[in-house]
């Protein structure tokens, strides 16, 4: 007689084919349900990531992206050789960083402000109203700033009230960032409050009552209880914004600058743009478009990285 | 009195050449229709497009009845309302497996290497046998056939002529408000100095001040009256002066003209508004009695006199001679010789048979029949023949009250694959326009002189770099354009003082770092083949 002296075999662990083969049977109509999304991201996501390597080629339509010739970083030297570089990359991260110094809290002030208002006919029509800009079209909205900011246009009229010299506000490079700006803020504010206020609806309103119970004014309440409740939506947006830090939108700035701004006004995508479409460098406005993406990337790690070690709530 | 007969003689020159002499010249051609069963696309970038009233090109009389004229069936492309067509160009040229078979656009910068790549078709061998009436029509004028070929004489393309050799490439100028000058009892101005006091004075009496729409006074203002050349768009201002390329904005003659621009801007005769005014937006300044000289189109200048008749005011709006130095000197004024840049091309997506269909139909433009159908459309239609030998619209294009009618029947309104007559710029504008036209464009009496000015110190039409120069241009010249407008600006507003030595001299030298030298070879080079075709 013989004995089996070997140890049971240990449950084998089943493999990540076998586990999603049955995660899949369990929930067929999930998988069903992001199936779109997943071609989406491979077709127009992953799919065109094979085109950055033109960054590296001289590349000529005609010879294909394969068959172009091998240039490693030329087309990056070239751009970190232009003598515009340096200016480019102050640009932008000036606009950006202004965009999101006075863009980002905007929307969050108004939700705020329109939370505490109990007239609902009032909150509504203050939403409206600040909705509708979103949905005025950009080549719309900057004729209108640029006929505004004339020399006998609305605002130096008004600035001239105030002792100001009467002049062309958009060939003044000193105001570049502020119409931009502003224009900004009047665009976006209704539209970009709608997550913050969904966000407000859900925070506990027993909270506002024990708080009251508790002798808090309206103040303290929106410190301690509203803030708190946003913080999460806010992070999350927050970082989400610092991961596009140098997309600086380049419709509106090619509509609004001319050469008396571009020492302000000029940023890398409207350089892409010029570059790439206008003077057919395929290769250099890819170069610098991948330039752009990295530095994206890199922000978005290190927001996140602060975030999870302050706030305890990021992004993965 | 000189000025009188100059003028006379300056119409007669004009209209002498008027009574279609292209026609006369253009041979007959193939047989039309073509009867073919082939699809042939055609993309069309500007100018050659459907009148904006129709919805597309099937509502078009102009497209049908070419199709019909042509016996083929094409399929015409125009980029998507909304983009700028030159970029949507560039999108369709970065698939060149699904190009149209015709492409008409601007290639001649780039002819050598779409010719390498096998783009485009090499027409050399085909032209003689299925474009006869264009080889003829090139062969017509050396500086035609000069242009329209690569320096190793390749024949690529199908060009944009001007039957009048030149005169309505002077398509803009000064214009000044004839009523004003009147009632200041001023003349018309023709020196810079007289120039500037007719600004002085309609600021001090009318507080007008000098304005202009930036995309119009960027090519070359009024820099010919300093010996300078070009303003503030660097494509503009590549200029030749004795078999020497160069950059106009960084002459010291240049510098003499932008001094002048900065004074004006200082003492406030100038607008301020200029950086930013276009077409549209200088309206309300021109009818609000703000404007009352300025820099504008023939066509801009017409929309002007038609808005205040409009509204029940007279026309007043005049064109005025480009005022010389004040010694009767001129360098240079918008200009050109006849010679369009704008192409058509056949691309390798037509496989040799419809290439050669392609030829054909393209020739259709320079054949007598095509040369009128291409200007007026159908006769008997939109035209019929005057007594005099001269095309007339009928009433279908005279009593349409939408803008620019006669697009909808013809093709060379603006420019395109073709000829256009100089009798249909005659039909399309006002008299002032033309009379407009005739001021800026003739500036001497005598004939070379005139013609050395117009168009001899432009960078010609129909260079071509080859694949090489290309590169280099695109690796070291991307910024020089934005460099040389932006200080165009600066300077003009003060931003940089232009009376200032050392900033100048600094200018120049940063002009370098932008690799103006580098650039400047290439283009000479380039320049000396086409002098040696």
């Amino acid at each position: 007689m013989t004995v089996n002296t070997a140890k049971p075999a240990p449950l084998k662990e089943k493999s990540f084919a076998q586990r999603l083969l049955s995660d899949f049977q369990k929930h067929k109509y999930k998988y069903l349900l992001i199936l779109p999304i997943i071609i989406y991201l491979i077709l127009f996501c992953y799919k065109p990531m094979y085109g950055l390597v033109i960054a590296f080629k001289n590349y000529r339509p005609t010879r294909g992206i394969w068959d172009s010739k091998w240039v490693g970083f030329m087309w990056f030297e070239t751009f970190f050789k232009d003598p515009y570089f340096w200016r480019l990359l102050r640009n932008t991260f000036t606009i950006s960083g202004l965009t999101i110094l006075f863009g980002f809290p905007a929307p969050i002030l108004l939700a705020l402000l329109l939370n505490e208002v109990h007239n609902n006919k009032f909150k509504r029509t203050v939403q409206t109203i600040t909705y509708m800009p979103y949905f005025i079209s950009l080549v719309v909205t900057c004729s209108l700033i640029k006929i505004y900011t004339m020399e006998n246009g609305l605002f130096p009229a008004i600035m001239s009230i105030f002792g100001m010299q009467r002049q062309n506000l958009l060939a003044n490079p000193s105001y570049f960032y502020t119409i931009y700006i502003l224009s900004d803020i009047w665009q976006g504010i209704g539209w970009n409050s709608i997550i913050y206020l969904a966000a407000l609806s859900g925070i506990d309103q027993e909270q506002y009552e024990a708080a009251k119970i508790d002798g808090a004014n309206r103040f303290q309440q929106v410190l301690h209880i509203t803030l708190p409740g946003l913080l999460p939506t806010i992070t999350i947006l927050f970082i989400l914004r610092m991961g596009n830090i140098l997309n600086v939108g380049y419709e509106k700035i090619l509509l609004l600058y001319n050469p008396s701004t571009y020492e302000v006004a000029d940023v890398l995508s409207t350089y892409t743009y010029r570059m790439g479409l206008e003077n057919q460098q395929y290769s250099l406005s890819t170069a610098v478009g991948l330039f752009n993406t990295m530095v994206n990337v890199v922000f978005l790690l290190i927001t996140n990285y602060i975030s999870n070690k302050t706030t305890e709530s990021g992004l993965f | 009195m000189k000025k009188l007969l100059s003028l006379a003689l300056a119409l007669c020159l004009v209209l002498a050449a008027v009574p279609g002499f292209a026609a006369e010249l253009l041979s007959a051609g193939d047989t039309y229709p073509l009867n073919s069963d082939k699809t042939v696309t055609w993309y069309v970038q500007e100018n050659m497009g459907p009148h904006e009233k129709f919805v597309n090109w099937t509502e078009s009389p102009f497209h049908t009845g070419l199709n019909a004229n042509l016996g083929v069936n094409v399929e015409w492309k125009f980029p998507t309302t909304g983009t700028t067509p030159a970029v949507y160009t560039n999108t369709l040229m970065a698939d060149p497996r699904t190009l149209p078979n015709i492409m008409t656009g601007y290639f001649m910068d780039q002819a050598n290497l779409l010719l390498e790549d096998e783009v485009i078709w090499d027409l050399t061998p085909y032209i003689q046998e299925y474009a006869p009436a264009y080889y003829a029509f090139l062969q017509t004028n050396p500086a035609y056939d000069k242009a329209l070929k690569t320096d190793d004489g390749k024949y690529y393309a199908f060009g944009f002529f001007r039957e009048d050799g030149g005169w309505n490439d002077t398509y803009l100028g000064p214009v000044v408000r004839k009523d004003w000058l009147d009632e200041c009892n001023l003349e018309v101005p023709t020196t810079i100095s007289e120039f500037e006091n007719v600004i002085r004075v309609f600021n001090e009496k009318y507080g007008a001040k000098f304005s202009f729409a930036m995309s119009l006074f960027q090519f070359n203002g009024l820099a010919g009256a300093f010996g300078a050349y070009g303003t503030s768009n660097a494509g503009w201002s590549w200029f030749v002066k004795d078999g020497k390329v160069g950059l106009g904005q960084v002459q010291p003659e240049f510098r003499n003209y932008l001094k002048w621009l900065n004074m004006l801007w200082d003492e406030g005769l100038m607008d301020q508004d200029v950086l930013t005014l276009d077409d549209t937006s200088i309206k309300g300044k021109v009818h609000n009695d703000q404007v009352g000289i300025s820099v504008t189109s023939m066509g801009q200048m017409n929309n002007w006199n038609n808005e205040r008749i409009a509204k029940g005011q007279e026309a007043v709006w005049v064109g005025i001679p480009y005022p010389k130095a004040d010694d009767g000197s001129l360098s240079s004024v918008m200009g050109g010789f006849g010679i369009g840049s704008y192409t058509g091309v056949i691309t390798k997506t037509a496989d040799e048979e419809t290439m050669k269909l392609c030829l054909q139909m393209l020739d259709y433009a320079y054949t007598q029949e095509g040369f009128l159908y291409f200007n007026y459309g159908t006769e008997g239609t939109s035209w019929t023949m005057g007594e005099n030998g001269v095309p007339q619209f009928t009433e279908l294009v005279t009593a349409d009250t939408d803008t620019e009618p006669m697009r909808k029947y013809n093709g060379m309104t603006y420019g395109g694959t073709g000829i256009q007559a100089t009798n249909l710029l005659y039909l399309k504008n006002a008299p002032a326009a033309i009379e407009a036209n005739n001021t800026w464009f003739y500036n001497f009496e005598d004939e070379q002189q005139n013609l050395a000015v117009t168009g001899g110190w432009r960078w010609p039409v129909g260079v071509t770099f080859t694949v090489d120069e290309m590169d280099m241009i695109n690796i070291y010249g991307g910024s020089i354009g934005t460099y040389v407008t932006e200080s165009f600006t600066a300077f003009l507003t003060g931003t940089m003082d232009i009376e200032d030595d050392a900033t100048w001299e600094k200018y120049l030298k940063d002009a370098e770092t932008y690799n103006l030298s580098k650039i400047l070879s290439i283009r000479q080079a380039c320049y000396d083949r086409y002098l040696a075709r």
